[in-house]
């Protein structure tokens, strides 16, 4: 046989792959449809009665679009306290402008991992872990501001600039510095609007009868109870810095150290249980971030309704809510407390990041708080502590591993060697 | 050797690539009312309002109370027993177990506790924010109160009373912390919350409870009886109530009961006018197995 047919046909074959599912149309933002469908902070009170309308999701689509505008077009409004300059700069296509200056940054380097609405569901992320950042509810870890508060300008540069250690995030520090400015501003642009997503699709709850299942359009009800609420969280992160009082110069690091051990196995900061007593991150381990957690909330609700005979229009909510699931979550995965063995820490590895972590917690994550428990001399010991782990053993592994840990004399809980 | 892969082969695995097509299809909304929307920022950056609504003021004068007791109709079952794996030295000390709270129910009187009942808005408020602070305490591995309620601005003591460190996770509060052995700590919540909040502890992943906190604090759990008061409430203005429950089905755990007189809706509300200087009693409130769950 000729060859020549054959080639005619793999040319027929390559032609639909190269200009592959049709035209591209223009950018748009998603509607969070995980939250659509279940419009409920606690994830485990969820029921088919909630779910928006699809009357109701174009009022969000619509009142999201005049608040903040398009990929392509963003806009805010200036209660927003967003800057329209540096989030023309960041949005749109990549191109370049009249003085050849690069636009578009957000589409050539964050997109393809945290995706166009910034959801955290680019076309890379499930082959991500941990997984991207899905900016819309707001809550970031790696900050110096205390656990409620947002991240300041300078905390969202630094990841960038920085990237983070032991995850996909790259540095970005080849990047000028406006623009990084510009893509901190439109990380920020993103939050803000998906927490106002998060918010009006929450409220449709809270209406009363009269209203007909239609949120108010007004400014009151949009800027002033919406919006301001969110913005100003942002707008005040910068007065919520950490106070962290100087390492004194003279400390004798070893006996930090030591006291730092102690702190991290004893039952006031408690380290232990999740990090374990070997520090590698064994200990409580089956835990899910906040943005997991809400997935998995959702399937095991789903799961016990399928199996509570649920009459026709439940079983039908029940379906749209897989098919939901299945293309706009990714597959919960449960969070491991940090090895601290390794000496790898996404929040950065300076002694004052490691301090931030342990006063505040991770926002987001079931890391707690230490701050009002644990002193902050202390707070500094276990630092310490921590940042010699890496270095080898302080003691035999044998004796390390003994996890059964009784409660002693007067609460306090002493590791016993296993025989 | 070189390796020469048939045409066909190569054929095949691009009709197979095709067939596939772009992987599964993420969800999409419906698009916004792009009209609407230019419309609607035009209005919205102008600072004038489209049908702004007036705050309602108060109408009636006085203060009343409100009462009820809610009732289990039905057979509450056997309470699952939970898997305490971690600190089991203290948390299953002598075989002991711990149980599913989220479903408590008199054996006596069929009194349901744990009920959550509120008021969505008041336009007036009679007293200032109590001194007196709220206790949540955990024993045995355990919360000890399932549910529980403070005002905002209201200081909640969150104690530890066992030997050994817990953590106390409120949900949505962004208040995560540590709680070391017989110790406690204060917070104030500073936030109204719509609907009760799950407060769990990450160290003991089976711990679980809730709290509401209310900026009128306007708002009662059931008792073990399962009776509730709720008193110094605006009187002689209409006040609408929102109820909740941990193992409600209705949508947000809010309860829907069969009370036409009270036009109690699926979403757990309804609306009373109360007298003036007296509490207003609803009387036996039956909260069938099925709106639980069975």
């Amino acid at each position: 046989m000729n060859t020549m047919p054959r080639l005619l046909l793999l040319a027929l074959l390559l032609l639909p792959l190269s200009t592959g599912c049709g035209p591209t149309p223009p950018a748009s933002f998603r509607l969070n449809m995980v939250e659509a469908i279940a419009p409920s902070a606690e994830k485990d009170s969820i029921s088919a009665e909630q779910a928006l309308t699809p009357a109701q999701e174009t009022q969000v689509a619509t009142i999201l679009e005049a608040m903040f505008g398009t990929p392509d077009k963003p806009y805010c409004l200036p209660e927003a306290g967003l800057d329209q300059a540096k989030l023309e700069l960041a949005a749109g296509p990549v191109r370049s402008d009249i003085v050849g200056r690069k636009n578009g940054l957000y589409r050539e380097h964050c997109v393809h991992c945290h995706g166009i609405t910034g959801d955290g569901m680019g076309p890379t992320a499930a082959f991500l872990n941990p997984y991207p950042r899905d900016y819309r509810p707001g809550v970031f870890k790696f900050k110096s501001t205390e656990r409620s508060s947002k991240p300041t300008h300078a905390d969202l540069y630094r990841v960038l600039h920085e990237g983070l250690a032991g995850s996909s995030m790259p540095s970005f520090a080849l990047l000028s510095p406006a623009q990084i400015d510009a893509l901190v501003e439109y990380v920020k642009y993103l939050s803000i609007r998906g927490e106002t997503e998060l918010a009006l699709m929450r409220y449709y709850f809270e209406l009363d009868e009269e209203d007909e299942g239609k949120l108010p359009e007004s400014r009151e009800f949009l800027v002033e109870e919406i919006l301001e609420p969110i913005a100003d969280k942002w707008a005040s992160a910068e007065d919520q810095e950490i106070e962290v009082p100087e390492m004194p110069e003279d400390i004798d690091m070893a006996a930090s150290i030591a006291k730092g051990r102690e702190l991290f196995h004893g039952d006031k900061a408690n380290c232990v249980k999740c990090h374990g007593v070997t520090a590698l991150g064994d200990g409580q381990a089956n835990d899910y971030d906040d943005w997991s957690k809400n997935i998995y909330k959702i399937e095991e609700k789903l799961k016990a309704l399928a199996d509570s005979e649920p009459d026709s229009g439940e079983r039908q909510w029940i379906a749209e809510f897989e098919r939901v699931l299945a293309g706009d979550a990714l597959t919960p995965r449960t969070i491991p407390p940090r090895n601290l063995r390794q000496g790898i820490y996404r929040g950065g590895r300076r002694p004052l990041d490691l301090y931030y972590r342990i006063h505040a917690g991770i926002n987001g994550a079931p890391m707690p708080a230490a701050k009002g428990t644990v002193d902050p001399e202390d707070i500094w010991h276990i630092v310490n502590y921590i940042r010699s782990l890496p270095y080898g053993f302080d003691g035999e592994l044998g004796a390390d591993r003994a996890v059964a840990a009784q409660p002693g004399p007067a609460g306090r809980l002493v590791a016993t060697q296993e025989d | 050797m070189t390796l020469n892969p048939r045409p066909s082969f190569i054929a095949a695995g691009l009709l197979a690539v095709l067939a596939v097509g772009c992987g599964p299809a993420r969800v999409s909304g419906p698009l916004p009312d792009a009209a609407a929307a230019a419309a609607l920022r035009t209005s919205l950056a102008s600072g004038e309002s489209a049908g702004a609504v007036a705050e309602e003021s108060a109408t009636g004068t006085g203060w009343g109370g409100l009462s009820g007791r809610f009732v289990f109709v039905g057979t509450p079952g056997e309470r699952a027993v939970l898997v305490a794996d971690k600190d089991t030295e203290v948390c299953s000390k002598d075989g002991m177990k711990l149980y599913d709270n989220s479903l408590r129910v008199d054996p006596g009187s069929n009194g349901l506790a744990d009920v959550v009942i509120f008021v969505r808005k008041a336009r007036r408020v009679k007293n200032p924010i109590p001194a007196e602070q709220v206790v949540f305490d955990q024993k045995n591995c355990e919360f000890l109160s399932p549910v529980f309620a403070a005002r905002v601005g209201q200081a909640v003591d969150v104690r530890n009373s066992d030997p050994i460190g817990h953590n106390t996770n409120i949900s949505g509060s962004s208040f995560n912390q540590l709680i070391p052995a017989g110790d406690s700590t204060i917070y104030t919540p500073a936030r109204e919350t719509n609907m009760p909040v799950s407060v769990t502890c990450n160290i003991h992943p089976w711990m679980k409870a809730y709290a509401v906190f209310r900026e009128d604090g306007y708002v009662a759990v059931s008792a073990a009886d399962g009776s509730f008061t709720i008193p110094d409430l605006p009187a002689g203005e209409p006040l609408e109530f929102q109820v909740w429950h941990a193992r409600s089905l209705g949508p947000n755990g809010g309860l829907g009961l069969d009370k036409p007189d009270l036009k109690w809706s699926s979403k757990g509300r309804f609306e009373v006018t109360l007298e003036p200087d007296q509490v207003t009693d609803l009387g036996t409130l039956e909260v069938p197995a099925a709106a639980l769950g069975g």
